[in-house]
């Protein structure tokens, strides 16, 4: 009964479009104040020890790495490297894109910036090329996604956060996860160019592409930073993330010049806007936690779920249906703050792996993001080529069908994630 | 005058925040690593290092980012950034719309305000009368004096106070917001969907737009209104609408 009034009560505001924070702050006062003893007091110290957490201080210094990033140069010299190891198959540029974009992932924690790096530079460079533009914009538009699958991941600090999972260990999990997406992203692409007789780009002789591997060197050096330095033990996630922000400052603004030190203001108001937001969300979303626990509802829901007799496998399709409903309406971070406090204690129950099941959340937020009415990748993607929404929907059909098939792989076959970071001793 | 004196005053003080944190988590690390490696040269440089105690860096960094997210949400209502479930709303009508709207506006406003009344109370009894009694001079008698931080060992009524000040102020700029929505039907994002403002080709964004993608005339935000609910425009909607 106590589940069902908090839920409604969140449903029914969220629906009226207040913002999800908000949502979450009256649900739990509401609550305290009409149904529960809860003291206030304590109501007003979680507010603030709800985000004391070094962990989700890799949050704002993510994202503060990945605006410096996005300005141009890293991109285009990655974009260059990535064409010409690919560019001479069929769809050269497409799946230059994909392999770019996974090559991006790898040093920013999000899909949407993913999508405006590679994609501002990379779309017009197709179209000028003769691609379709909405077979350019929705294989950027998905290949984008694998920012958040493929480490560093703010979706994943966030499942981290919720569930006291390792950072690090969710990080590693998401590497071969990440490489076995954006080969089949690749192969999708490359199949559908050869069917449809899309542009080659020349073959670039190893000297060319040893020349762009070194123009691209500093980007991609941030990868070693950030996964070598948690993997070492150098540095926690949260110090690999503040290195990250110095790194990619220090390159775009002294190596490459993409912009002068006077834009840094800027850029540090910018981060400072998207965090707080993000942070602020988790507060409430901690005390929306808190209430959950208070009022033992996680524990009633994974009692109910296992005398109910669904299994592992019926569990984790229910998951993946909600999940998958849930990201046709809401941004992935607050997907993963409210349901995670519910979901997570029911998957310890059946034994799944607390990492296994990260890296299949982010796969569900991977593809909300790129399905309407809200993907976050589709308008920025919309934004860049100018096509309306529903065309941007269909023009990534074949790519979302591909993450589909991906995401049973991911769900039912665990070994996928935890090899890597059972193989290196992380778990 | 007042007005623009304040906004420039919160975004200089978020971005010094975020800055700064990056800035002593950087030194901290740097520092770990110099002061624990052997290849440093002088000893002397060497022992000042070890001796140069940066334990209490990562309660800074805690500090300073959560001052920033509660004033940056306060910045964030006014940039529009705080996102929503909008997809139903922007399906009805302007006018219906634009109730819900000014609904979901005044309910940050209560949330925030009551937030605010909530995290003053708990500062106050934390320490912060102690402190007030102490600075006139009077008898404290049995009012406790409040803890402090564990490594910088700071009060922590006035690292707690970034609750009170910070909602206060979000609160306002809800007030703020719901105000220009009434009478000019504008809502604080006018990005509508467009990444990068040029029109035959798409650029990279230039620097300090990175916030447009959770700003953009989406479904986590609703749409603003042709006409507004207050003011003569809406009257003459109004009349037109009724047969």
């Amino acid at each position: 009964m106590t589940e069902l009034i908090i839920f409604g009560l969140l449903a029914v505001l969220m629906l009226t479009g207040m913002p999800i924070s908000i949502a979450l702050g009256l649900t739990v006062l509401t609550f305290l104040y009409t149904l529960t003893q809860v003291p206030i007091d304590a109501v007003a110290l979680k507010l603030f020890t709800g985000i004391e957490k070094f962990e989700i201080m890799a949050i704002p210094f993510f994202i503060l790495a990945g605006n410096f990033l996005t300005h141009g140069g890293v991109a285009k010299r990655m974009i260059r490297f990535a064409t010409s190891l690919v560019g001479h198959w069929h769809g050269g540029l497409g799946l230059g894109a994909v392999v770019a974009c996974a090559l991006f992932a790898a040093v920013s924690g999000s899909s949407p910036a993913t999508v405006v790096a590679i994609g501002s530079i990379l779309l017009p460079a197709m179209l000028k090329a003769g691609y379709p533009r909405r077979f350019g914009a929705g294989v950027v538009a998905s290949s984008g996604a694998l920012g958040i699958l493929i480490p560093p991941s703010i979706v994943m600090v966030m499942y981290a956060v919720s569930t006291n999972s390792s950072i690090g260990a969710l990080f590693m999990a998401g590497v071969i996860p990440g490489l076995v997406l954006a080969s089949m992203l690749l192969f999708t692409t490359w199949y559908r160019a050869k069917k449809n007789g899309y542009p080659r780009e020349p073959r670039a002789t190893w000297g060319q592409r040893w020349k762009a591997f070194r123009e691209a060197i500093w980007g991609l050096m941030l990868i070693i930073v950030v996964m070598g330095g948690i993997y070492s033990g150098l540095f926690t996630p949260t110090e690999a993330a503040a290195m990250s922000a110095v790194y990619a400052f220090i390159v775009v603004v002294f190596v490459y010049r993409d912009f002068s030190i006077r834009d840094v203001p800027k850029v540090l108001l910018a981060s400072a806007n998207m965090s707080a937001m993000l942070l602020y969300i988790i507060t409430n979303a901690v005390l929306f936690s808190f209430l959950l626990t208070h009022e033992n509802i996680p524990q009633q829901i994974s009692d109910w779920l296992m005398t109910s007799g669904l299994g592992v496998v019926g569990f984790l399709l229910a998951v993946n249906i909600l999940l998958l409903l849930m990201g046709n309406f809401m941004e992935p971070s607050s997907i993963i703050l409210i349901t995670a406090p519910i979901l997570f204690p029911i998957a310890m129950a059946l034994g799944i792996d607390p990492v296994h099941f990260g890296v299949m959340i982010t796969v569900n937020m991977e593809i909300g993001m790129i399905t309407p009415p809200v993907g976050l990748n589709l308008y920025v993607a919309s934004g860049i080529s100018k096509l309306g929404l529903t065309e941007m929907s269909i023009a990534v059909w074949p790519w979302l069908l591909t993450m589909l098939v991906f995401l049973m792989i991911v769900t039912y076959y665990p070994p996928l994630s935890l090899w890597l970071p059972r193989t290196l001793g992380m778990m | 005058m007042f007005m623009k004196i304040l906004d420039h005053l919160e975004e200089i003080f978020i971005s010094l925040l975020i800055g700064a944190a990056t800035l002593i988590t950087f030194t901290a690390v740097v520092h770990r690593y110099l002061a624990s490696s052997n290849w440093i040269p002088s000893e002397a440089v060497q022992d000042w290092l070890i001796q140069l105690n940066l334990a209490w860096a990562q309660e800074l960094t805690i500090i300073l980012f959560v001052w920033m997210a509660k004033f940056g949400a306060a910045y964030g209502v006014r940039t529009g950034i705080h996102v929503g479930v909008d997809v139903l709303i922007n399906q009805l009508s302007d006018r219906k719309r634009g109730v819900f709207i000014v609904i979901g506006l005044l309910a940050g406003a209560f949330f925030t305000g009551v937030i605010a009344v909530l995290g003053a109370h708990f500062v106050w009894e934390n320490g912060a009368h102690y402190a007030w009694l102490t600075w006139r001079g009077l008898d404290v008698g049995d009012i406790p004096e409040g803890p402090t931080t564990p490594d910088l060992e700071w009060p922590t009524w006035i690292v707690y106070s970034a609750i009170p000040l910070g909602s206060s102020l979000m609160c306002f700029r809800f007030l703020q917001v719901t105000w220009s929505f009434l009478r000019t039907g504008e809502l604080p994002h006018h990005d509508h969907g467009k990444v990068s403002g040029v029109e035959d080709e798409a650029t990279p964004p230039k620097p300090g737009e990175d916030d447009r993608i959770y700003r953009m005339d989406d479904a986590l935000h609703p749409h603003e209104l042709k006409e507004p609910l207050l003011g003569e425009e809406s009257k003459d909607a109004d009349k037109e609408k009724r047969p």
